[in-house]
């Protein structure tokens, strides 16, 4: 169990306080279901590395990845 | 696709070796949970990932104890949700959000959102925001971040594939497949995906869903 687990655990009446969500849970799902090996391709984008060292300050802070639907959304969940 | 990039956008961060500097907080929206996920709901989540710093849990417990003296512990507002998020954030050395499929909020929340998130930025430049959803939201996500970079993602045939035959390993009435038709889905489903891509997206994509 990781630590922000313990802390959440330890305070449960904030946790809900801050919101009724479970974003780690849902993580916990997605990455189990995960294929392995599928999507590592963006990883290695120049795009993705740019954005992940920081390079160009505050001007490249967001990155968009739009998909189709069809594919994106109701085939590769 | 998006949900399977963003987290494993979120693992890479998380695994990254000699950056224990990085928190890494990700919320994926739902359109199941539309009418939950409000945007006070998801900064809230986010904010709620970066308490695992004893910093950040100090003064979250202590804004928890006033709003419990003065208010009765009352759910907060978008504005004092936000400004908790970016006082957080300032006490770290550096903070990556991602939030996937964004067009599956409600559109009043994804304008909030969209805000709350540029409002974020301009107080704390070193962090990094990743979001995905559909390419109809690409003008909106222009429109709070100018120089935001977009890139079009898409299964490779190979990937397709192989998501076929795990489906299809999974598959709980094996007693209706054949040989044949196991053949058929595994070359005419990612044959047809692949023209879709080609062909943009005048293709009508509602044929190929599966279950």
């Amino acid at each position: 169990m990781n630590l922000s687990q313990v802390i959440a655990d330890q305070n449960p009446e904030i946790m809900l306080w801050l919101s009724p969500l479970d974003p780690r849970r849902r993580h916990q799902d997605v990455r189990t279901n995960r294929l392995d090996g599928v999507g590592n391709w963006f990883l290695e984008t120049g795009e993705f590395q740019v954005w992940r060292g920081g390079e160009g300050g505050a001007d490249k802070a967001v990155l968009f990845c739009y998909g189709n639907p069809g594919v994106g959304k109701t085939f590769l969940r | 696709m998006t949900r399977n990039i963003s987290s494993l956008v979120m693992d890479s961060l998380c695994d990254e070796p000699g950056e224990e500097d990085i928190v890494v907080a990700g919320f994926y929206c739902d359109f199941r949970g539309q009418q939950e996920q409000t945007t006070a709901d998801i900064i809230g989540a986010i904010l709620k990932q970066l308490v695992a710093r004893p910093e950040v849990l100090e003064h979250v417990k202590t804004a928890f104890q006033k709003a419990k003296m003065e208010l009765g512990g009352r759910g907060l507002r978008l504005p004092d949700m936000v400004r908790m998020l970016k006082r957080a954030i300032a006490t770290l050395p550096q903070v990556f959000i991602c939030i996937d499929a964004l067009d599956e909020c409600l559109p009043k929340h994804l304008l909030d959102l969209l805000e709350s998130l540029k409002d974020i930025l301009q107080g704390a430049p070193r962090t990094r925001i990743f979001v995905t959803g559909r390419p109809h939201i690409g003008a909106e996500i222009k429109r709070y971040f100018a120089a935001g970079v977009i890139v079009h993602i898409s299964p490779t045939r190979h990937e397709i594939k192989r998501y076929l035959e795990k489906r299809l390993e999974m598959d709980t009435m094996r007693d209706a497949m054949s040989d044949g038709l196991r053949t058929d889905i595994l070359r005419i489903i990612p044959a047809r995906i692949s023209e879709m891509y080609v062909g943009a997206s005048t293709v009508p994509t509602q044929c190929i869903i599966l279950y």
